[in-house]
């Protein structure tokens, strides 16, 4: 009992460091843009595959895919940017969502297309293995990704606060306009926001292909566990990210363990709706 | 209605529109495939309407009506094949199951002032959640499909061996939602839901309780679902989890977005183009590749949604108003002062 619980707290903190890594695009997207981008899991999903395809075509591990895979998604972020996302910033709430919703059924549908229905699953990574440590077992890749995972966060706080461009995006976040006023080209901002946002993805889909598979509507339980990430940690605070990612990882890896593996998402979307009800700006939010 | 003006241009679209629904099933009286289309187009036109409550006029955002639906048809399900109680019944208990769940929910959310965003994240949370947990009830859902009986009586058991009588049942609930649609748009409670959409703030100054008209609003729109889901498993024959469909519910939002927000009859309308276009595109690109007709299918609610973000109602209303004019002018011989409408 005791056992079950310890291996499925660990289990839970490293797949949650990886959460809080997918919702950290989320969290900047949302944070300083104000966009909804409800297609955000599907870009999860969207990064898996093109991880499979460099995996597979070059024969490369899953965890030097976003070497490939990042530009990539970097690249689809601008153009999704300017094609779609600029153009919803001035008009009614409800069209971004129409538009970001569209945009999940056409990554859904092009995948089906692309990679057809069934799961997609690279070779196992070379960091395969576990470690035992006082009898828990580690498994290895997911201990990597975590570590890689908060390393990335701790590289994008440094980012967010010290650089120029990280402060004009945090700049543009508080005041936009009068960010404008001291020279803030706030289409560029944007622009390159999005497409952070979008390339992080690419680096949590490289690591998550290190151990699951790929599938056309996987998007939608990475959506959600980032969403509940975000509503968890509340905006502005990285730190918190971290903390609420680890919760939900946590609290899916023990539902897994002492419930039912199908049940997964009730624990999460429990925590979602108890955070809305009793804390809408999240644990560690700054408004 | 006054006498004089009964023949106006949209009364007569009206009439046109209902007598080719009433006269659509003889016309195609050999295809079953058609009867199923146009069902299902029935199906997209009564959801969507019954969302145009909530969302278009209330403005809140639902990505629930498949949680509804599933509801719905599950609970007429699974009377039908334990109690043989008939799916007469069972679609309106099906309603108040679904109801009950949105008032569970809906309370808090709106008692605690969830916003937009939010509400709808947690309404699309809502259908995996059910999704998963009809999974795990293994008595009344289970991953493999439970078979509705067909029973002595089809009328009984609601098990009909074509599509006819499902598309003028649904004719009839589409029409009925749109009266409902109308009389709520008129009512106290459709003003306030109109200007709760705008601004919130403001409508509880003056006095209107804005929880109390969102629930009211919620709960008409997950009655609706529930219902049209008895109706939508006696059409399959068969319940199942994946009946509680995150796309589906997704395509209903986008269609009342798209609709026109708040115009009564525009997510219909949206419906009946869109889902049209969706099953015309899926029989002529379906066999070729998985997956194209909705890709196709998404650009074009994309591209609607970037350029006619008031929805196609708008429009509509344009082209009646155009055509009213030219309509009294030709009627009356020309008086200029009815021109300035």
């Amino acid at each position: 009992m005791l056992e079950t619980a310890t291996q499925g707290i660990i289990t839970g903190i490293l797949m949650g460091a990886i959460y809080a890594l997918i919702a950290l695009g989320l969290s900047i997207v949302f944070g300083i843009m104000n966009v909804t981008n409800f297609a955000h899991g599907d870009f999860v999903m969207l990064s898996m595959y093109l991880s499979f395809a460099v995996g597979s075509a070059l024969a490369w591990d899953a965890v030097a895919t976003p070497l490939i895979t990042a530009p990539l998604m970097f690249l689809f972020g601008i153009i999704t940017y300017y094609l779609l996302i600029d153009r919803t910033l001035r008009q009614m709430y409800v069209v971004q969502l129409a538009v970001t919703v569209g945009l999940q059924i056409l990554m859904r549908s092009v995948a089906l297309i692309i990679w057809q229905a069934q799961p997609r699953a690279l070779q196992y990574s070379f960091i395969q293995g576990n470690i035992q440590i006082a009898g828990f077992e580690i498994l290895t890749s997911r201990l990597f990704s975590a570590v890689v995972s908060l390393i990335f966060i701790a590289g994008m706080a440094y980012f967010m606060n010290k650089t120029w461009a990280g402060r004009a995006m945090r700049a543009a976040s508080d005041d936009l306009g009068a960010a404008s006023l001291m020279g803030v080209n706030y289409h560029k901002t944007y622009a390159l926001t999005f497409a952070i946002g979008s390339s992080i993805t690419a680096l949590a889909g490289g690591l998550v292909m290190s151990f699951q598979q790929t599938d056309p509507v996987g998007g939608i339980r990475f959506g959600l566990l980032s969403w509940a990430v975000l509503a968890l940690a509340g905006l502005g605070s990285l730190p918190g990210l971290i903390v609420a990612g680890i919760i939900v990882g946590v609290v899916e890896s023990l539902t897994v363990s002492f419930f039912d593996p199908r049940s997964r998402l009730l624990g999460v979307y429990a925590i979602f709706i108890l955070v809305l009800w009793l804390r809408p700006r999240g644990l560690f939010g700054r408004r | 209605m006054n006498v004089k003006n009964i023949f106006n241009p949209r009364n007569i679209l009206i009439l046109i529109g209902v007598g080719i629904a009433l006269a659509i099933p003889l016309m195609f009286n050999a295809s079953q495939y058609v009867m199923l289309l146009m069902t299902t187009v029935l199906l997209y036109a009564i959801l969507a309407s019954a969302w145009n409550i909530i969302g278009g006029m209330a403005g809140q955002l639902d990505l629930a009506a498949a949680a509804y639906l599933g509801l719905g048809a599950f609970t007429t399900g699974t009377l039908l094949i334990r109690w043989n109680i008939t799916p007469w019944v069972g679609m309106f208990l099906g309603g108040l199951v679904a109801t009950a769940l949105a008032m569970l929910i809906g309370f808090p959310l709106f008692g605690f002032k969830v916003k937009e965003l939010w509400y709808a994240l947690s309404s699309s949370a809502l259908v995996v959640v059910l999704q998963s947990l009809f999974m795990m009830w293994n008595e009344v859902g289970g991953p493999t499909e439970k078979y509705l009986p067909i029973g002595t009586s089809p009328w009984y058991s609601l098990r009909f061996n074509n599509y006819m009588p499902y598309y003028y049942i649904m004719l009839i609930i589409l029409v009925v939602v749109l009266l409902v649609n109308r009389w709520i748009r008129y009512s106290k409670l459709g003003y306030s839901l109109m200007a709760l959409g705008e601004d919130e703030d403001a409508v509880e100054v003056l006095g209107v309780n804005s929880q109390s008209s969102k629930l009211k609003a919620l709960a008409i729109y997950a009655f609706i679902c529930g219902v049209v889901g008895g109706i939508f498993a006696s059409i399959y024959g068969y319940v199942h989890p994946a009946f509680f469909d995150t796309s589906m519910s997704m395509e209903i939002t986008i269609l009342g977005i798209v609709g026109g927000m708040g115009f009564i009859y525009g997510p219909a309308l949206a419906a009946i183009i869109m889902v049209s276009f969706r099953e015309i595109l899926r029989a002529s690109l379906g066999s070729q590749l998985a997956g194209l007709y909705l890709a196709v299918y998404a650009i074009i609610l994309i591209v609607v949604a970037l350029y006619q973000p008031r929805g196609i109602a708008p429009l509509v209303e344009r082209g009646l108003k155009k055509a009213q004019t030219y309509f009294v002018e030709l009627t009356r011989g020309r008086r200029a002062d009815i021109k300035s409408h």
